[in-house]
């Protein structure tokens, strides 16, 4: 971190931007787990619990370590930096949902970030973008945001954590029987373990990036072809 | 990357064998092929080999391609041991048509010190064509294995891969079931003038992250994981013609998905048991030969 912040706007800035309601449409996502459900993979509370641990695990080792090369490029002024890493993200989303939705949240992140915040590194490589062929993926965009906000990076790997299960367990309350009581009892848990994922990717190199869950993604090649959908993935 | 040996996952495990060290002389396997047309098929026009690797000579074997070169790669020392260093390099010329597969499993031997890599160079020019389909995986108890394969094409090429990955010597004794340490693969591909298309990394280690969890294999134990990578115009055919598996009975589930920067498909199939996964996969190359360069598949061996 540059510059830190006295800690109530730096509270606010977390709230307003790691709010799951802010406008990236986070809510269109369910992350696998629509498909899941219909597939009867997930359909008590524990088996969702366990989905969404996996999914965040997937995020910490993959989007979680380019979140902080973006983070880092944008601290040095270093735009390369955060165009590899945004390069990086979309060489490795091989599946179409999911590729779509980084690439969807991260241009709505982008967008948000140039009418609410103004002039940002994260601007920078948004304009770029386009005649660079590599486009702004949603981990990359929120960690050079984070930076520019003057908010670190372990502030930016958690709420990009949050958001990951936020989303999913928002999902969870519109797809299967479960109440709010029993998401919020889930993110609780599977908050406590973002410090260690943290601590285990904060020295991974863009070419660590790494995940193993291979049902997520087969998940994922069927929800392609289903018929009836309220999710985009 | 010319050399595994830094990959971070192998911190736990830079131990020395107490036999031959890593990478010492008879530790290092090496292969170098090159295929290329000639008027009538496609010879093997340069081979280097070094055990614990060894390939023969090219055989035509598949009536349906009988042009197609087939080559075994073949391993003196019956599977993977701790300190070994694989490398593989191939490259086919422009038009050349190749089928590359191993004689048996691919077995990583238990290990208590070190651990094993291969690294994979795979080039293709205009309008080449290979097959690269290796017999399953098995990681015995307390592997450690590192790979990782490069590919690079033009558009015009066609790269089929397919790896199957068992979860150690399920029937060994009482069942030896993801018992094996890490098993780290990464695949990349990139256009020959150096533009990157896709990279899929996976590193499993079942002591830290149960791979019997919801998404990430669930009750399942085989992984199929098959890679074709070729026109947009292909892919999207042999994807059209792909529709997922989901047979909770067998069971079995699959599905395609087209990768970034138009590079092609992933398929992945997940079941219980091998055969089933390997006729899944057998069906895909099926359909993917037909696109690609307009050929039946010809059957399987009757013993593999």
């Amino acid at each position: 971190m540059t510059r830190s912040l006295p800690t109530i706007p730096a509270a606010l800035r977390l709230l307003q931007f790691g709010d799951s309601m802010f406008p990236v449409g986070a809510f269109a996502f369910s992350s696998g787990l629509e498909m899941a459900v219909q597939a009867g993979v997930v359909r008590d509370r524990a088996e969702l619990a366990e989905f969404v641990r996996t999914v965040t695990h997937v995020a910490a080792t993959g989007d979680g370590v380019a979140l902080l090369h973006g983070h880092r490029g944008a601290v040095a002024g270093d735009l390369d930096r955060i165009r590899r890493a945004d390069e990086a993200v979309h060489l490795r989303k091989l599946s179409e949902e999911a590729r779509t939705m980084s690439l969807r949240m991260g241009r709505k992140l982008a967008e948000a970030s140039g009418r609410v915040v103004g002039d940002s590194m994260l601007d920078k490589r948004f304009r770029d973008a386009e005649p660079d062929g590599v486009p702004v993926t949603y981990p990359v965009a929120l960690g050079a945001l984070f930076a520019g906000l003057g908010l670190g990076e372990e502030e930016a790997f958690a709420v990009h954590q949050y958001g990951v299960a936020a989303t999913l367990l928002g999902a969870a309350l519109r797809l299967m029987r479960i109440g709010h009581l029993d998401t919020q009892a889930i993110l609780y848990e599977v908050n406590g373990t973002a410090a260690e994922e943290y601590q285990r990717v904060t020295i991974a190199d863009l070419d660590d990036m790494a995940a193993f869950a291979p049902m997520v993604d087969v998940l994922a090649a069927a929800h392609v072809h289903a018929h009836v959908r309220m999710f985009m993935n | 990357m010319t050399d595994l040996d830094g990959a971070p996952e192998l911190a736990p495990y830079r131990d020395e064998p107490a036999q031959l060290p890593g990478g010492a002389p008879g530790k290092v396997g090496l292969l170098r092929l090159a295929f290329e047309r000639r008027a009538e098929r496609t010879v093997l026009t340069d081979l280097f080999r070094q055990a614990p690797l060894l390939a023969q000579r090219a055989l035509y074997w598949d009536a349906a391609m009988p042009e197609m070169a087939c080559l075994f790669i073949i391993s003196t020392s019956g599977g993977i041991l701790q300190g070994d260093r694989y490398r593989i390099d191939v490259s086919l010329g422009e038009g050349a048509r190749a089928h590359l597969t191993t004689q048996a499993a691919n077995k990583i031997q238990e290990m208590d010190a070190n651990y094993a890599t291969q690294f994979q160079r795979i080039s293709l020019a205009e309008d080449a064509y290979l097959e690269y389909l290796p017999e399953p995986t098995i990681p015995y108890r307390h592997s450690r294995f590192v790979s990782d394969t490069a590919v690079t094409l033009p558009q015009s090429a066609t790269v089929l891969y397919a790896e199957i990955l068992l979860p150690g010597r399920k029937h060994h004794r009482d069942g030896e079931i993801f018992q094996y340490d890490l098993f780290s693969c990464a695949v990349r591909a990139a256009r020959p003038g150096g533009r990157n298309l896709f990279v899929e990394k996976y590193v499993i280690e079942p002591a830290r992250f149960g791979v019997d969890r919801r998404g990430v294999l669930d009750s399942f134990h085989v992984f199929g994981n098959v890679l074709l990578l070729t026109s947009p115009e292909r892919a999207r055919r042999v994807a059209d013609q792909t529709p997922p598996t989901w047979d909770d009975d067998l069971p079995i589930v699959a599905g395609v998905s087209l990768l970034p920067n138009d590079a092609g498909l992933s398929y992945k199939v997940l079941g219980r048991e091998t055969e089933p996964v390997r006729t899944l996969i057998q069906q895909f190359c099926t359909v993917a030969r037909a696109a690609a360069v307009g050929r039946a598949a010809s059957s399987a061996f009757a013993w593999r």
